[in-house]
């Protein structure tokens, strides 16, 4: 049985969306977590667009002298390409933050452990 | 059309805009900031009732496109919303003119007590609020999400801009966060996209409730998408498990930036709640998972405010603590209960921007929060600690006080729905809470003053003080007169989801 090209896209979005996962909550290095975060972020968008894929679907651009009613049963559905490319933009504004706040803390505690950096500050307010 | 609805949310990015413009000008930006700061509440209170369609795209009526999937055709959805909508309702009326009342005394406060004002943290302020207005006034999934995203990224950036110590690894680590939760809020959003066709909260709610959630397949996709988006909720609200950074970014941010961030997190708490309500109110777990994680915000958040022996971070998860409330009236599931819940949420950014404002004086005069190294600070400002002290009274319930109302209205609701035994944990947390404020106010104000206690400066800024007294008024109508907003909130809640 041939495995359809939405199905397939479907099985790699979950996985990387579980791998992301993975990396972001059990491995130790921030580099690591935050790649691990673009791979659910990439596997969010993927599962996006594979969602409303259409086998021999059409450009969804209405040409003049076009049939409304042939043009909304065989164009793909726009929308879901127009949050992608958003969710691609929000998700790089994201990383670009991540990263900076990562670097200045390398810089400040010449680690890149996040049980070093992050984990010893949960306390009760006796910090000084 | 109404322009003024628009304007809530492009008026603010475009000052915004502005303001990291002039970033290096303190005069320009401290009067650009002080005008934008007067304009805001007054667009709210000046623009009419209604719908704004984004690019003058009106709702398909009655179109004669046979194509349109079965699944829309065959339901009870008369109209289909082709471009994002802003709804502009009573509710959405009162909790923007409040943030933006919130967000003027926080301005003011900062603008006069500062002799270098910020650019880049006035550019934070004015695009979360912009975000905010977007996320209430929005009926549009996704347009709820970019503004969710942004939301997040002015909540860390005002913590960064702030000079706390460890302020960098809060920032972090509740950005790390915010790349699981967001996601999986977008996951969500993407299957219901999937399974309605549409972004839009109206369409999604009428496709869910007349054909989605006759089969048992499909409910169970709703069901999923609800988990999903519950979760990015959860992160956006500071609910368990996302309370401890929550509260760490309140604690890490100066008193200007908390007042005006938990106004943020409650804003976008009230726009998800609705919209959650709206979609998934038919699904049975609904109520019941909104209620259960209400009652251990609740518990959790006083629980861990007892043991803070910093006056912000105590403050900060007696606020999350308190959303548990809001939380809870839409638990309930009743009309009067959801009246009660969102009542309770404006009172709680109400007194808890009066509280870190107030408090934040403390921090002003003494360079510290620790209540351990703090004592008789009544002989510096009576008038503030008498105002902390009545705003204290407002956040734990205490008559006649708003919070009083709207605890009592969420309590009575409880035991009108038949659950007496939520209104005896809201009666014990309200309890805790009191308590919690009496040793933190004697610690602060009326025990001995240490010798070693050092003061930076002499006096509060009678900004400040100002901002405070307009909070304390504002406490004590609503609490004489709360019909001023349950009566809009009913209303507008009866055309939503009854």
């Amino acid at each position: 049985m041939m495995i359809s090209t939405q199905l397939l896209c479907l099985f790699a979005a979950g996985a990387l969306i579980i791998i992301g996962l993975f990396a972001a909550i059990f491995i130790d290095n921030i580099i690591k977590k935050v790649v691990g975060l673009s791979f659910i972020e990439e596997g969010v968008n993927l599962f996006i667009i594979c969602l409303t894929y259409k086998e021999g679907g059409i450009v969804p651009i209405l040409a003049p002298g076009m049939n409304v009613n042939w043009f909304a049963q065989n164009a793909a559905y726009p929308l879901p390409q127009a949050l992608v490319l958003t969710s691609i933009v929000i998700g790089a504004s994201t990383l670009a933050v991540i990263l900076a706040l990562t670097m200045f803390l390398y810089k400040k505690y010449g680690s890149l452990s996040a049980h070093e950096i992050l984990n010893n500050k949960y306390d009760m307010g006796d910090e000084e | 059309m109404n322009y003024l609805i628009p304007l809530m949310v492009i008026f603010p990015i475009f000052a915004a805009l502005l303001i990291n413009l002039f970033g290096k000008h303190n005069k320009t930006i401290k009067i650009l900031s002080f005008i934008v700061a007067i304009i805001l509440p007054l667009i709210t209170l000046f623009a009419s009732y209604g719908l704004h369609f984004f690019g003058g795209h009106k709702p398909l009526i009655d179109t004669n496109i046979t194509g349109l999937p079965t699944y829309i055709t065959s339901t009870n959805l008369y109209s289909m919303h082709p471009a994002i909508t802003y709804s502009f309702t009573p509710l959405t009326k009162v909790f923007i003119f409040i943030m933006c009342i919130i967000v003027f005394l926080s301005v003011f406060s900062y603008l006069t007590s500062e002799k270098k004002a910020s650019g880049s943290f006035l550019f934070l302020v004015f695009m979360g609020t912009a975000a905010v207005s977007a996320m209430i006034l929005s009926d549009d999934l996704f347009n709820m999400y970019v503004f969710f995203e942004i939301a997040a990224l002015v909540q860390t950036g005002i913590v960064i801009a702030s000079k706390a110590e460890d302020n960098y690894e809060t920032a972090l680590k509740y950005m790390i966060l915010g790349s699981i939760g967001g996601p999986m809020l977008l996951l969500g959003i993407t299957i219901l996209l999937a399974i309605t066709g549409s972004v839009n909260i109206t369409d999604i709610a009428i496709i869910i409730s007349t054909v989605l959630i006759k089969s048992p397949i499909s409910k169970a996709v709703v069901l999923f998408s609800f988990a999903l988006i519950l979760f990015g909720w959860l992160y956006a609200s500071g609910f368990p498990p996302f309370h401890v950074i929550k509260s760490s970014l309140y604690s890490k941010s100066e008193s200007y930036g908390s007042s005006i961030l938990q106004a943020m997190s409650l804003l976008t708490l009230v726009a998800f709640l609705i919209a959650m309500a709206r979609m998934f109110y038919l699904i049975n777990i609904f109520n019941g998972a909104i209620l259960i994680v209400s009652i251990i915000a609740m518990i959790l958040g006083v629980s861990m405010a007892v043991m803070q022996t910093d006056f912000r971070r105590m403050i900060a998860y007696l606020s999350v603590g308190e959303l548990g409330f809001v939380g809870l009236g839409f638990g309930l599931g009743t009309k009067f209960s959801m009246t009660a819940g969102l009542f309770q949420g404006i009172n709680e950014m109400i007194v808890t921007a009066l509280l870190f404002l107030g408090l934040g004086s403390v921090v002003y005069l003494t360079n510290t929060s620790n209540i351990r190294k703090l004592g008789g600070l009544i002989s510096k400002s009576e008038s503030m600690a008498i105002m902390v002290l009545l705003g204290g009274f407002a956040m734990a319930g205490v008559p006649p006080f708003n919070g009083f109302r709207s605890k009592f209205m969420i309590i009575h609701a409880a035991l009108l729905a038949g659950y007496p035994e939520v209104a005896v944990i809201a009666i014990l947390i309200s309890i805790a809470t009191f308590f919690v404020f009496v040793k933190a106010l004697h610690g602060i104000y009326l025990k001995p003053q240490p010798n070693d206690l050092e003061f930076v400066h002499d006096s509060i800024p009678k900004s400040v003080i100002f901002s405070v007294a307009v909070l304390t008024i504002m406490c004590l109508i609503l609490g004489l007169y709360p019909e001023i907003v349950t009566v809009p909130i009913s209303q507008a809640l009866g055309g939503l989801i009854i």
